[in-house]
């Protein structure tokens, strides 16, 4: 009997010891408190799962490495399905909890939270690059160039390497959605400013298992160049069908064939491991360094992946980039925050992240440019990389380039 | 007219694939009356397995993709057996929305895995240069599958026809009563039919799954797309299935082929099945081949 | 009547007048009574949370949708698949008109209480018009009719520019007497209104049945020839069951807009009407209480499951899946069980709890 007590308190006294350590670990620093919200399943869950991936494990290497010194980020991270009213239900138990800036994700909540968003008076990153969440908004930071900025570069680079006699005709293959739909006003109005290209047709694309009569209707109206703005697998299929009808471009510009282009969203590993040898040739801008272009930034992430125990697609793809860069931008907000000795709280985050520009621009190790912002710049990186698929893996094209119509549009 | 032809294909093709999916759900409902939701899943479960098999096992494809039908086979036998069993005789809405259930059920077992979220793509094992003719052409990919969906149809029509557990599975369908009054015992009919159906989802789910690449979200909303394939066909006859998917296909095919583009209309081809089936439904609603229900006080 | 007004220990009644009592006896009134003002007060006392605020109005939302469901596929026995879309057109009623008039019209601040039951009867007319298909149609037939209206409900906002593409839509913020609801008292100024609103549709609902139309809802699910030879018009009766659902589920939708104060697609896809169902399922079908329990308990099942996620996603790093698989898997295992093992849903357990403190301490 006294055996077994004395058994009690041993244990009693350990678990008080253990609590002790946890208490004075987290009693040094204050604690930050982020909220983030995405679709880590339902739609678009292929995106999103990697992207939570990475903003989970930069904080966690932020607040294992002291960068905050003892002050530590918690980040909660929720799931939404895509669904607006979840986002909403998610955002409002985090302004419950006290959070200093909010983490989004799809184009449909930033939109649809808007409003909150500014009354709020948070500071916003979605991973929506979206040009429509910039109207009537001061709060919504996007972290890279907007679709339609991406679009519109796409569409100069089109103009500028068109091969062949006239105007370059386009078509373009977009989501069924506002998602899909915005952009191509913007490329609309490039062209009627005076960009030199047709858009013959615009497609929207359903859940097809065979493009063939579309792609064969977009020959007979003698397009060249396809600018796709969608999701992977759609695109996959397309590429698939195209190179079995033999309409694929050898090299880029051919004539009388198909060249395949995207946006962020078309493209990545996966559209790699989807379509196979038929995405050889696709061409593809994203404002994030790829694994497959090895550099000091990549370098990082994969050992950051490795860290935390992430498998190999997880660490190579570049959403789990995208994922950590806005994790890094909100450390570097708050560290900025701190360093010139402001309380941590949304307004001086919002002034910080407003005041990321000219020599106080940063520059994370994920992306190809440094994030700018500005009381009238709200999109982070402005540099866009072509990428090119050659053997099986994205190639840098050229150097990074800027949209010269999108200002003049605007 | 390369045009009209290759459209004709295509629409053959996504037909007698969607010809393949439907067929599970005609197969159960044939025999036990039961409109099953959770389909989707279990085409998406088929694909998956076929995957996991192929690629972290390491098994040749094909023997895999036999595997994943016979692993499929009991899945859906057991999920008759453990969930379906109980419901007999109850309401309608009752077995409807078990199956839909299940078929969440489903969602969140294969969310654990990583099949849930990310894109996947079978490793080439077709020539992929396409089989050319006149202008149209055909993928050896979308080639096989329509050639398994017609072996499997072929070998499911035979099966019905034929065998003494196809005879008696089609008694079932015809009387219950009178089925189980020359010795035919009913439940292991459902269970055969749950079974069968698991099977053919499986050789759906691969043959789409190749065709698309794997993703959860388009794999499961098969489950859906078939409804207005089976009801055109009538619910319970498996030639309506063929000739109702295929003409689907076709209808989805020149619906984004001829329509989209034109008039600022765009994603006709997923819509029209359901306007169709609608009208179907106001004007023909046991579909083309299916048995007309009688009812009396 | 018995004589005593506050106990009756069984059924006096001597006219069918005194059968049609709302209450049985004034004990009950005046439990009733007691309960409601419970129910008006708390918020007045204890300060919630916005997140627990919303939580609780959009429960009593999908109260007010589960209602109409009930009426359509409990009581008329017509499986709709389309409900969510219902709730939808009544959504889509308040935001075309901030399409139109913009979303700060007076109309929209001011005589919200006029848009929301003209939302009401735009979701009674398409209820009327989908049920049409019911005159021919029974069954799993009439299920799948109701799909496909779902189906082309989605494809009509996706890709019609008034309605932004089924992007969200906003809905100003409205005027009461006080003057304009802020962002501080929006939650609980909704809670009052909707929990208004469910009082009277389930008194509505209560004093429906007791009426000739109600109970021939349930004579035409119990059998429709028969009803017919009865005298009832079974044609008629499904028509106008689907058009009352699709009043309850359009003024459901105009809150939603109201409450969420924008429009957006994804709150009105199948995977809601599936949620609306398992909940008149989980509930009881049938049965006017389980119209309350269904959604309590399924939005309640789901955010338990979600801290209870959050929590083991603390102690099984990089686990995120499990966290993500469980909400479906918890969800779909709620309706199978209920199916094999309670078909008649929470309703019924309150039924035996009823019995059994009316007739305690003896047993029968």
């Amino acid at each position: 009997m006294k055996n077994k007590n004395v058994l009690f308190l041993n244990a009693l006294l350990v678990l008080a010891v253990m609590f002790a350590f946890t208490a004075t670990a987290n009693a040094g620093g204050k604690v930050y408190k982020l909220g983030m919200s995405l679709a880590i399943t339902g739609p678009t869950s292929d995106a999103g799962n990697p992207y939570a991936k990475g903003t989970e494990d930069y904080f966690k290497f932020v607040n294992e490495t002291k960068m905050l010194g003892d002050d530590t980020i918690d980040c909660t991270i929720r799931d939404d399905q895509y669904k607006t009213d979840i986002t909403k239900r998610n955002f409002e138990e985090y302004l419950d909890d006290g959070i200093v800036m909010y983490l989004n994700y799809s184009t449909g909540s930033t939109l649809g939270l808007k409003r909150d968003f500014e009354e709020e008076k948070i500071a916003v990153l979605p991973a929506s690059y979206h040009a429509g969440n910039l109207d009537d908004s001061n709060y919504i930071f996007l972290p890279v160039a907007s679709y339609s900025e991406q679009l519109v570069a796409l569409s100069e680079y089109v103009v500028k390497n068109h091969k062949g006699e006239g105007k370059a005709k386009v078509a373009m293959f977009i989501h069924p959605s506002a998602f899909g739909r915005g952009p191509v006003d913007d490329a609309k109005k490039a062209v009627a400013a005076g960009l030199n290209m047709e858009i013959v047709e615009v497609v929207e694309h359903g859940k097809d298992l065979d493009n063939s009569a579309m792609l064969k209707r977009l020959m007979s109206k003698d397009v060249q160049y396809v600018l796709s703005h969608t999701v992977q697998s759609p695109v996959a299929t397309m590429l698939k069908d195209s190179a079995r009808l033999g309409l694929t471009a050898g090299s880029y510009g051919e004539a009388g064939k198909l060249t395949f282009l995207g946006v962020h969203y078309t493209g990545g590993n996966d559209l790699i491991a989807l379509a196979g040898d038929a995405c050889k040739g696709y061409v593809w801008t994203c404002s994030f360094n790829l694994t497959s272009e090895k550099n000091e930034g990549t370098t990082k992430q994969l050992a950051l992946a490795k860290k935390y125990g992430r498998d190999d697609k997880a660490a190579n793809s570049h959403n789990y980039a995208a994922g950590i860069m806005v994790a890094q931008v909100a450390t570097e907000a708050i560290k900025r925050a701190k360093d010139a000795g402001l309380e941590i709280n949304k307004e001086n985050l919002y002034k910080t992240l407003n005041g990321m520009n000219g020599k106080n621009s940063y520059s994370p190790y994920t992306t190809i440019g440094p994030v700018t912002y500005s009381e009238t710049d709200r999109a982070g990186v402005d540099a866009l990389q072509i990428y090119s698929v050659q053997d099986g893996a994205f190639k840098k094209v050229g150097e990074p380039i800027q949209s010269e119509y999108m200002t003049k549009i605007k | 007219m390369s045009y009209f032809f290759q459209i004709v294909v295509s629409g053959v093709v996504v037909g007698s694939i969607y010809a393949l999916a439907a067929l599970g759900l005609v197969l159960v409902y044939k025999s036990s009356r039961v409109a099953n939701f959770a389909h989707g899943q279990i085409i998406a479960a088929g694909a998956f397995i076929t995957y996991f098999l192929t690629v972290t096992v390491g098994i040749p494809i094909f023997f895999s993709f036999l595997a994943s039908m016979v692993i499929t086979f009991f899945l859906a036998m057991s999920v008759e057996r453990i969930f379906l069993r109980r419901l007999i005789g109850e309401p309608i809405i009752s077995v409807i929305m078990v199956t839909i259930g299940l078929g969440s059920i489903i969602d969140g077992l294969i969310y654990l895995t990583p099949f849930g979220t990310e894109n996947y793509s079978f490793p080439q094992f077709l020539p992929q240069a396409p089989l050319t003719l006149g202008g149209v052409s055909i993928s050896w990919t979308q080639l096989s599958g329509v050639i398994i969906t017609f072996l499997l149809i072929g070998g499911f029509s035979w099966f019905f026809k034929k065998s003494t557990v196809g005879i008696s599975m089609r008694a079932v369908s015809d009387d219950q009563f009178g089925a189980m009054s020359v010795g035919i015992s009913v439940p292991r009919v459902f269970g055969l039919a749950w079974a069968t159906a698991g099977l053919s989802a499986a050789a759906a789910g691969c043959i789409i799954g190749n065709i698309t690449g794997l993703n959860f979200d388009t794999l499961h909303s098969f489950g859906i797309i078939v409804f207005p394939v089976v009801i055109l066909g009538g619910l319970d006859s498996i030639l309506g299935a063929v000739v109702a998917g295929i003409i689907m296909g076709l209808i989805q095919q020149f619906a984004s082929g001829y329509l989209d583009g034109n008039w600022g209309l765009n994603g006709t081809g997923d819509v029209m099945p359901y306007i169709i089936l609608l009208i179907i439904l106001l004007f023909k609603p046991h579909g083309l081949f299916g048995v007309h229900e009688i009812e009396r006080v | 009547m018995s004589a005593n007004k506050w106990l009756a220990t069984g059924n006096f009644f001597t006219t069918y007048k005194q059968e049609q009592r709302t209450f049985l006896t004034n004990l009950d009134q005046s439990f009733f009574t007691l309960f409601l003002v419970l129910l008006f007060g708390w918020p007045l006392l204890f300060e919630l949370s916005n997140k627990s605020m919303l939580v609780i109005d959009n429960i009593l939302i999908a109260i007010v949708a589960v209602m109409g469901l009930n009426l359509v596929t409990g009581f008329a026995g017509l499986i709709s698949i389309g409900h969510a879309a219902f709730v939808g057109i009544g959504a889509y009623t308040v935001a075309s008109f901030c399409r139109t008039i913009g979303d700060s019209h007076i109309i929209i601040t001011h005589f919200w209480p006029l848009l929301i039951i003209f939302s009401g009867f735009m979701g009674a007319i398409f209820g009327a018009i989908v049920g049409l298909p019911a005159l021919r149609l029974k069954h799993l037939y009439l299920a799948i009719a109701t799909l496909s209206f779902q189906m082309i409900f989605q494809w009509v906002i996706n890709f019609m520019s008034f309605f932004n593409q089924g992007q969200t839509i906003f809905v100003g913020r409205v005027f009461w007497f006080t003057g304009k609801v802020g962002r501080k008292d929006h939650y609980v100024f909704w809670y009052f209104v909707i929990l208004t609103v469910v009082v009277i549709l389930g008194f509505g609902i209560r004093n429906l049945l007791k009426t000739r139309y109600g109970r021939s809802l349930i004579a035409v699910r119990d059998n429709d020839r028969a009803a017919d030879a009865m005298g009832m018009n079974p044609g008629l009766t499904k028509v106008y069951a689907f058009a009352l659902s699709g009043f309850f589920a359009g003024v459901a939708g105009a809150l939603h807009a109201y409450l969420y104060r924008g429009v957006g697609f994804e709150s009105f896809t199948l995977h809601e009407s599936i949620g609306y169902l398992a909940m008149a399922i989980v509930g009881g079908l049938g049965t006017l209480n389980g119209c309350f329990w269904g959604p309590v308990a399924i939005k309640f099942l789901d955010l338990q499951v979600e801290s209870l996620a959050e929590l083991a996603g603390q102690y099984l790093p990089s686990s995120m899946n499990l966290a993500t698989a469980l909400k479906p898997f918890t969800f779909g295992l709620v309706i199978v069980l209920f199916l094999m093992f309670e078909p008649r849903g929470i309703a019924n357990w309150w039924r035996i709890a009823k019995s059994y403190t009316k007739k305690w301490p003896f047993r029968y």
